[in-house]
């Protein structure tokens, strides 16, 4: 078991790779009752279609999703909710665009529900019946998001700047696709992406390491590593799908969406460092503290927002998202401010203060942490020991260098207004 | 976790003494009885406040100062407990162990400074020029109330349930009080706050104890002596005999249903024990007897959930669904609120709401801001510490459960109805 020492936390992480693929990752807290497990596989919403064996498979739209809903399906006919209830375990799943991941939280029992919450997802159980039955509920399910006017505007703004991402395809898919889901639809997913070496448990919390590593072992080491697919898509361009849209939607106040599409050939950093250096440029330019949330705040131009980045192959995309009474005035202004890019060194010092108490403080906050250190293993495929010691090395210069490679004009405008 | 309750006059400060956290909390609680054409000036205010101060002339400089302070982040909130409308300041700052001596100190200063410094004109009213900007936004705030459908619907079938109760009152505000307020009233609302209203500061962290009180003595002055006269509890509404069907439109694919109940004469420890074990049966969960039923078994919905109001004597089932099933979740819902009276639930129903409580209740002291709320509550409802409230509702027996689901009745039935055409 490798130990990884979480630099200036006062903890340090385990990781153990299995033979047959499957990354543990352990993070033991001394002073928490409470713990949290999540059983992962890099298998979401991605995958359109794929090729094994010169052979090509196209999967329906949204069913990484339905197959996340169908695995609480069990054959011995005990819910896995009812199983963690029982010890006042919660317990809940979630489908992203690159991968799906169960979870169970509480306080008790750490050992059998980490045995169960394996098992459960190690057995799959569809029949024809219990995949009609989920379809009205995953009905109910698209039916809530579309109402949703920020998630709506997302989902366009993606369609806007991609040509053939399946990040243009809502993570659920659509009615139509999703009725024409079948079980062995369901078994063609599983069988190819939920495999050791597509896996990784990671936990947090209350327990002892080595029983836990007992238990993993025990449950799964007879499983065997798998032929990956390779997934099938054509390759995104650079510049943007569509410059401009204006959608008629359900709305009294009008929304706005900016996204900047940013092409990473060439761009001579290792993905960590980028991702901290251009979040590090978006927070100076449009962050709580900036000239430009002022001057917005001061022309009363800007409600609420919204920004987010986001990763494919070899694009990165910068969202802005916002509430604004005045919404051709914020453009204008958000404009302004990716035209003339300025980072003084002042802010750029402060940015990493705060950054670096941030680290500090999630610490303490298991469920902060656990998201971040996920997050962390599903971009870099690695717990980063020493992330405070790459924030305080973050040089100003770098970073006007990468402001320099970038053509933050490369972008989609997204107009939302009353019907 | 060691827990301290201090009388300061004008105050009562609660400190929370844990080596858990890399932090310090303090949250500052104002309360007072609820007027409902005050929520919006208290929204207000609670937002001009974090605009500027005499210090700090703008929100930006306020912004850098809490990242000077190693991220000290400030938050503020609005919300209703029973007769009581609850004002809270929020900062939390790191140990100075993890940034430099003296900077704790210096973070409550600024809390203090935020609280007790407002940043008036020399006549001594908020700036016209902020206060556009926090009109401004809270306008926008108001128009969106329906983006939030389920919040939306939950507002309006509480004004059918009870219209005039403060169970109906919108936490949002309301356009035409905002429309009045003006930096003159807006001032007689803070003073009334700061002279008024009762206060708790919360501290979680660890500390001294005496250095503590010091601190908080130094950036925390209320003159005042307060004693408290209106109750907390609302007085349960009167079950209409038949059922409100009560029913909006919007343009949305999905409909929200909400169903309010009141829960007539609980006694304090049915409040505070029965009821919430109810909740967990019927509508707490995943495993809870509505989901299994109304989504597992017959695919009605992707949400439903019961919530409890104990200071406002309300229960509350809230769903997503089709308009189409309306009837027929409505009857399941009856049915499965029947089943339950008639005590149609097993032994290990009740275990399994007793165990998420135990767990609930085991994870308060890993979240500091859990602890404050939790202490908050048993002020309000007068409850025992959290170890003797576990000990006795792991007593409390399936006879007493059926008790209280007997005291509960659907009153009004709403439904946002989602009337998108699908074609379209």
């Amino acid at each position: 078991m490798k130990t990884i020492e979480l630099e200036g936390l006062d903890i340090s992480a385990y990781k153990e790779t299995l033979s047959n693929g499957l990354e543990i990752y352990m993070l033991p807290y001394e002073n928490k009752n409470n713990y949290f497990i999540t059983y992962a596989t890099r298998f979401g919403s991605d995958v359109l279609e794929f090729e094994k064996k010169e052979v090509k498979t196209k999967l329906p739209l949204g069913i990484a999703h339905f197959l996340e809903h169908k695995m609480f399906e069990q054959e011995d006919g005990i819910d896995p909710f009812t199983f963690f209830s029982n010890s006042g375990t919660d317990s809940n799943a979630s489908t992203s665009f690159d991968n799906t991941q169960y979870i169970c939280y509480g306080t008790k029992q750490f050992s059998d529900n980490l045995r169960y919450l394996i098992h459960f997802v190690s057995n799959p159980y569809f029949t024809e019946e219990n995949v009609e039955k989920e379809k009205g509920i995953i009905g109910e399910e698209i039916k809530m998001y579309q109402d949703i006017p920020d998630y709506k505007l997302e989902m366009e703004l993606r369609k806007a700047i991609y040509h053939y991402s399946s990040r243009r395809i809502d993570i659920a898919g659509t009615m139509e696709e999703v009725n024409r889901i079948t079980k062995e639809d369901l078994h063609t997913c599983y069988r190819n992406y939920y495999v050791p070496n597509n896996m990784f448990l990671l936990m947090a919390g209350k327990f002892e390491k080595e029983e836990a590593l007992k238990i993993i072992k025990k449950e799964l080491e007879y499983r065997h590593k798998e032929e990956l697919p390779n997934i099938v898509e054509k390759e995104e361009p650079k510049n943007v799908f569509k410059a401009t849209k204006t959608l008629k939607e359900n709305v009294e106040v009008p929304k706005i969406g900016i996204g900047v599409k940013i092409s990473t050939k060439g761009i001579k950093m290792k993905p960590l460092e980028l991702d901290l250096y251009l979040n590090m440029i978006t927070t100076i330019l449009f962050g709580s503290s900036s000239e430009f949330r002022e001057r917005v705040r001061q022309k009363k131009i800007l409600s609420s927002i919204y920004m987010e980045w986001e990763t494919i192959t070899n694009i990165k995309t910068f969202y802005i998202m916002a509430t604004s009474i005045k919404p051709k005035e914020l453009i204008e202004e958000i404009q302004k401010e990716l035209q003339n890019i300025h980072i003084s060194k002042n802010t750029f010092e402060r940015i990493k203060k705060v950054w670096i108490a941030n680290e500090v403080k999630m610490i303490d906050n298991m469920d902060s942490t656990i998201n971040n250190l996920y997050d962390d293993i599903l971009r870099y495929n690695e717990i980063i020991p020493n992330k405070i010691e790459r924030i305080r090395n973050m040089k100003i210069e770098k970073c006007n260098k990468l402001i320099e490679q970038i053509d933050w004009n490369n972008k989609s405008i997204i107009r939302m207004e009353k019907k | 976790m060691k827990y301290i309750k201090k009388d300061l006059g004008s105050f009562n400060l609660h400190l929370i003494k844990t080596k858990k956290f890399k932090t310090t909390t303090i949250r500052v609680v104002f309360h007072t009885p609820i007027i409902k054409e005050d929520i919006t000036k208290r929204n207000v205010l609670t937002d001009i406040l974090l605009q500027s101060t005499k210090k700090y002339d703008s929100r930006r400089s306020l912004t850098i100062e809490s990242e000077e302070l190693y991220s000290a982040d400030i938050s503020t909130s609005n919300h209703r407990l029973g007769n009581y409308i609850f004002t809270s300041f929020t900062l939390q700052s790191l140990n100075d162990k993890y940034t430099e001596i003296g900077n704790l100190d210096k973070a409550f200063e600024f809390l203090g400074e935020i609280i007790f410094h407002p940043d008036f004109t020399e006549k001594g009213f908020f700036r016209e020029e902020k206060l556009d900007i926090v009109k401004t936004n809270t306008n926008v705030a108001l128009n969106s109330i329906k983006e939030d459908a389920t919040g939306y619907s939950l507002i309006r079938a509480s004004e059918a349930y009870e219209k005039d109760s403060p169970v109906s009152y919108r936490m949002i505000g309301y356009q035409e009080d905002l429309d009045n307020i003006t930096v003159e009233s807006l001032k007689d609302c803070y003073q009334k706050m700061i002279d008024n209203d009762y206060v708790d500061i919360f501290v979680v962290g660890d500390f001294d104890s005496q250095e503590m009180v010091l601190t908080i003595k130094k950036y925390f002055k209320f003159k005042k002596i307060k004693k408290k006269k209106k109750p907390y509890l609302l007085e349960a509404k009167k079950c209409r005999k038949r059922r409100l069907f009560a029913k909006e439109t919007i343009d949305n694919s999905q409909s929200k249903l909400a169903i309010m109940c009141p829960i007539s004469k609980l006694s304090e420890y049915e409040r505070n024990y029965p009821l919430t074990l109810a909740n967990l049966i019927i509508g707490g969960g995943t495993d809870s007897k509505l989901f299994q039923e109304v989504r597992e078994k017959n695919s009605l919905c992707y949400t439903i959930y019961s919530m409890v109001n104990k200071l406002d004597s309300v229960f509350i089932i809230m769903a997503g669904i089709d308009r189409a099933n309306f009837n027929k979740t409505v009857d399941l819902i009856t049915k499965n609120l029947l089943n339950m009276k008639k005590g149609k639930f097993l032994e290990k129903d009740i275990q399994t709401a007793k165990e998420f409580f135990h767990t609930a209740a085991e994870e308060v002291e890993e979240n500091e801001y859990r602890m404050i709320s939790e202490c908050l509550m048993e002020e309000v409802l007068g409850l025992p510490p959290l170890k003797e409230r576990i000990a006795k509702m792991n007593g409390v027996t399936k006879s007493e459960i059926v008790k209280v689901f007997k005291k509960i009745n659907m009153d009004t039935i709403f439904l946002l109805e989602g009337v998108k055409n699908e074609d379209n």
